[in-house]
């Protein structure tokens, strides 16, 4: 039995404002404090325009690049300067455009789909918008350091080693680029969370729409294959500023392994940028169709596929590496067999546009628009995928050609879509249909007349990156071609550009569901109220505006639903049962705060002042941080308590157990954590198994305290299992006893790791670096077990905690018992090592 | 458990065979042909093979024997049989690859 099951009435209000009506406790703030907002659509649109911001500048750089290549010699820009350009083109477009954008709509649009006031960690999103913003920031300072980037977007070692690029160009990508992902792997958590855990009633995972399955499986994507990057970052960082030699030959490193990780994240990240848009698409056909979603079970299955085998290609990228034939015959197999799910979508979409007689409307233009690029560059993909004809492409404009196919046309083309659906939401009022039709059509002609073209010019040889060539080659003629398309694409995004800016005072408006659409968040006249709705209503079917008459026949303020009123004066929604959907708990929600801001700028300080080797600084930044995460977490607990919600349900707010929307976050996080974790032990073994000479060279670990550090990890494991048990009985006493208990053996198993290694050398070999990397980092989640244990210790002592209220230990146990298990893994190849030796 | 869990658990549990496959060819591979040799040729087509025939069996299985429920019946019947096929492909190059080549 769950304390959900034994919670107590009782009449106090934690942290509420008392006396206010649900407008006046969601209403959003102003002045200063505007910055303070944590709702879910405030910082959704402030992802999306300071994406859309990012885009033009990443834009103009592209301009500037098909400038100095609109001619053979040209002089327009210097190599060094054109460098930088290309790859900060590619690094913003990638970075801090793509994903970025695409969560912010995320972000905006899955809880009003699914029948939520809000995303369930509203401040988890302030904070990572703000990581966002700070690390956009830091890269684009570079400019002004005179320092920008300029090793490509993958930002390859040994070029990027400080050997071949001296100065701080790197360490502003990596240190920036790490910051700003901290805010895609926050928002895979807070997604993953609010889908499954804040829906409306009734609306089981097969009454989702499509949208929310798309961004589900991108969200866990992003939580598995970003780790892989950070951790790549991490390492070549700590190669520059500590000269740890993890990718250096000359003692057992490798060059690749950097592009393995890269790649692990890298080709991942383009399924996570297209499946997005994809889900986009796939809500905005029927609408305009008129008709339901073709095969949506056939997509469900496509996008669970996708997301699992776009894991399996990442070598694609590094056919020209010299890797044995039978990994570049696996690799090309997987590559191969990703076409079957992206085709199995396009024929779903196909299906759908059969059923009826579409509508063609602007956002529709831009999905036809996707449909004919998209298929194109997908099949392109093919090709590569093939091995000897890779061998001949590699390099080459062909497969730039082939990524801005895939990439422009399978995301950028749904994200316009998406901008002419969706802005009425945002602002009230209808962008001009006439003028959407020229910029359809001036980017399409762009797009194609510039990139269709570069397909030829790689196959005639020109290669990627060249500052200039010279003429009579045969580029000459295609290259003014393409440079005078791109123009025209331009010229397509600034008329979109102005039309947005006046369509916010021309435009007609929207009012109520403007285009007939069947999801939720066309229930209320545009723009709908801060909180989404008045009552949640219960859902019956996938389109529920059109399958439900009842929701549209009289005002959407009057629609009956759970949560008519407010309890507590406290902002709050309905919590869900992951699968069925069924109304399991209310969820308290935070009120507007700056402490995500300040914990974000802490972590910016901290960032800025590692560029500057003020290391003061750094520290300073890093206690900020701790500050500003205590102060998030140092607050009333609001369990404890059930509340009358409506339509006869009488739910327990925030419910303990496994079923807790906090502890899907928390297992969501350790997924984060495990992926961590994984790169390094991939990178261990790959160094392990591709140098053994230099294996034999690095010092074993001492079997003495590795034995010890075994048995530790294990008795963490089995504290926290304790905890969880403690939690749930509610026995306070006893569960701050063990926090005590688990913030021991935390120190002690770190102890233990770090003296397992005493013998060996971090800058011996890169084996040994690694070793090092490894408990670094598992001791990084044993302070983190520490820190929470005394922490949670310290709020029973200070009667933070009452009854019913332990679900920081729950947490906790599950926490301590990931953070063990890594103590026991990390100990036992450690062992292994020692008694076998690392030959 | 209900219908639809078990249903999401038969859409999730090809994917996982998938994961499982292709970490372990992988793995064979990058221990065959690696420096180091840590197995040869027929220990490799061996061990690929008898993974292959595991992952495969459990990737099927719900395409098979599909759970009560439809709710999600197409999608799991659908995802069972990519999983199983994208099994095969990745096996493809144990049978018709002689050595590690390169």
């Amino acid at each position: 039995m769950t304390m959900s099951d034994q919670v107590k009435h009782y009449s106090g209000s934690r942290k509420g404002e008392p006396g206010k009506t649900m407008e006046e406790i969601w209403a959003a703030p102003t002045g200063v404090r505007r910055w303070a907002s944590v709702s879910h659509r405030v910082v959704g649109k402030r992802f999306i325009y300071t994406g859309f911001a990012f885009f033009l500048i990443a834009g103009f750089l592209a301009l500037l690049v098909r400038t100095q290549l609109i001619v053979p010699g040209n002089t327009f820009l210097d190599h060094e300067t054109y460098n930088q350009v290309f790859t900060m083109h590619g690094t913003l477009m990638m970075f801090l455009f793509a994903i970025p954008i695409l969560e912010g709509f995320a972000v905006y649009l899955i809880p009003m789909m699914l029948g939520a006031r809000d995303l369930v960690f509203p401040r988890l999103g302030q904070f990572g918008y703000y990581c966002y913003l700070f690390g956009g920031i830091i890269v684009l300072s570079s400019f002004l350091f005179d320092a920008a980037p300029d090793g490509g977007w993958f930002m390859y070692v040994p070029l990027s080693t400080n050997a071949f690029t001296p100065g701080l160009s790197a360490d502003f990508w990596l240190i920036g680029i790490t910051f700003a992902e901290i805010a895609s792997i926050t928002a895979a958590v807070e997604l993953i969370t609010a889908i499954l855990c804040a829906r409306a009633p009734g609306m089981s995972l097969t009454k989702m729409p499509i949208f929310a399955w798309y961004i589900l499986v991108t969200a866990f994507m992003i939580a598995i294959g970003f780790p892989p990057l950070v951790i790549g970052s991490i390492l070549l960082e700590a190669n520059r500023l500590l000269e740890l030699p993890f990718f250096d030959p000359a003692v057992g490193g490798d060059s690749l392994l950097w592009q393995h990780l890269f790649w692990l994240f890298g080709h991942p990240e383009v399924y996570i940028i297209f499946l997005p848009a994809a889900g986009m698409v796939a809500t905005i056909l029927p609408t305009f169709v008129g008709k339901p979603l073709f095969g949506y079970g056939f997509i469900v299955a496509a996008v669970v596929s996708m997301g699992f085998i776009s894991f399996g290609l990442w070598a694609h990228h590094m056919f020209a590496t010299g890797l044995p034939i039978l990994s570049l015959s696996l690799f090309s197999a997987a590559s191969t067999m990703v076409a079957i799910p992206t085709g199995i979508q396009i024929f779903a979409f196909l299906g759908t546009l059969a059923q009826g007689k579409t509508r063609m409307t602007t956002p529709m233009l831009f999905v036809m628009g996707f449909l004919f690029i998209f298929v194109l560059g997908g099949l392109t993909g093919v090709m590569l995928a093939s091995v000897p004809f890779n061998w001949q492409a590699h390099d080459s404009y062909f497969v730039v050609a082939h990524l801005h196919y895939v990439l422009i046309g399978g995301m950028v083309f749904p994200l316009f879509a998406a901008f002419y659906y969706w802005v009425p939401n945002f602002t009230g009022r209808m962008m001009s249909e006439r003028i959407g039709k020229w910029v359809f059509w001036l980017m399409f002609v762009g797009f194609n007349a510039t990139f269709f073209l570069m397909h030829v010019t790689g196959l005639r040889g020109m290669p990627r990156r060249v500052a200039t060539y010279p003429e009579g080659l045969g580029w000459d003629r295609l290259n003014l071609l393409s440079t005078l398309g791109s123009y025209i694409l331009a010229a397509g995004i600034a008329l979109f550009v102005f039309d947005f800016f006046r369509h916010l005072k021309r435009g007609a408006l929207a009012g109520r569901d403007p285009w007939g659409a069947g999801t939720m968040e066309w229930l209320y006249p545009t723009v709908p109220v801060g909180f989404n709705f008045h009552a949640i209503p219960p859902v019956e079917s996938r389109e529920p505006l059109w399958d439900q008459p009842r929701l549209m026949e009289g005002k959407a303020e009057a629609v009956e639903g759970v949560l008519p009123s407010v309890n507590d004066g406290r902002r709050e929604t309905v919590g869900c049962d992951p699968v069925s959907g069924a109304p399991l708990q209310v969820l308290r929600l935070p009120h507007p705060t700056f402490v995500p801001m300040f914990t974000a700028f802490s972590i910016a300080v901290a960032a800025a002042a590692t560029l500057a080797s003020a290391y003061w600084i750094v520290l300073a930044g890093g206690i900020g941080m701790l500050i500003g995460f205590s102060l998030w977490a140092w607050e009333p607990s609001d369990s404890g308590v059930t509340r009358d919600v409506g339509l006869g349900y009488i739910l327990p707010v925030n419910v303990v157990g496994k079923r807790s929307h906090m502890h899907i976050a928390i297992v969501g996080t350790m997924l984060v954590l495990y992926a961590l974790f994984a790169s390094l032990l991939f990178a261990l073994l790959y160094l392990w198994n591709s140098y053994p000479a230099f294996a034999a060279r690095t010092g074993d670990p001492v079997i003495l305290w590795t034995a010890g550090a075994l048995v530790a990890g294990a008795v963490l494991v089995g504290s926290g299992s304790v905890n969880r048990h403690f939690a749930l009985a509610d026995r306070i006493g006893a569960a701050l006893l063990l926090n005590l208990v688990i913030a021991m053996i935390g120190v002690i198993s770190s102890g233990l790791l770090v003296m397992a290694l005493v013998g060996t050398d971090p800058w011996g070999t890169a084996l040994g670096a690694t070793m090092w990397a490894i408990v670094v980092f598992v001791c990084v989640n044993l302070f983190v077990t520490l820190y929470w244990a005394l922490f949670n210790g310290a709020r029973k002592i200070t009667g933070c905690i009452g009854a019913g209220q332990s679900l920081p230990d729950y947490n906790l146990g599950t926490f301590a018992k990931g953070a063990g298990a890594m103590v026991v893994i990390t100990a036992g190849l450690f062992l292994a090592a020692a008694m076998g030796g690392l030959q | 458990m209900t219908v639809l869990g078990r249903e999401i658990w038969a859409l999730t549990i090809p994917a996982i065979a998938w994961a499982v496959h292709f970490i372990a060819i992988y793995t064979l591979i990058s221990a065959a042909c690696a420096p180091r040799e840590l197995i040869g040729m027929p220990l490799l087509i061996i061990l690929g093979t008898a993974a292959t025939a595991l992952c495969g069996i459990v990737a099927i299985w719900p395409a098979i024997r599909p759970p009560s429920g439809d709710a999600l019946g197409l999608a799991v019947r659908l995802g069972a049989t990519i999983f199983a096929l994208a099994i095969l492909f990745d096996a493809m190059p144990l049978i018709y690859s002689s050595g590690c080549g390169g």
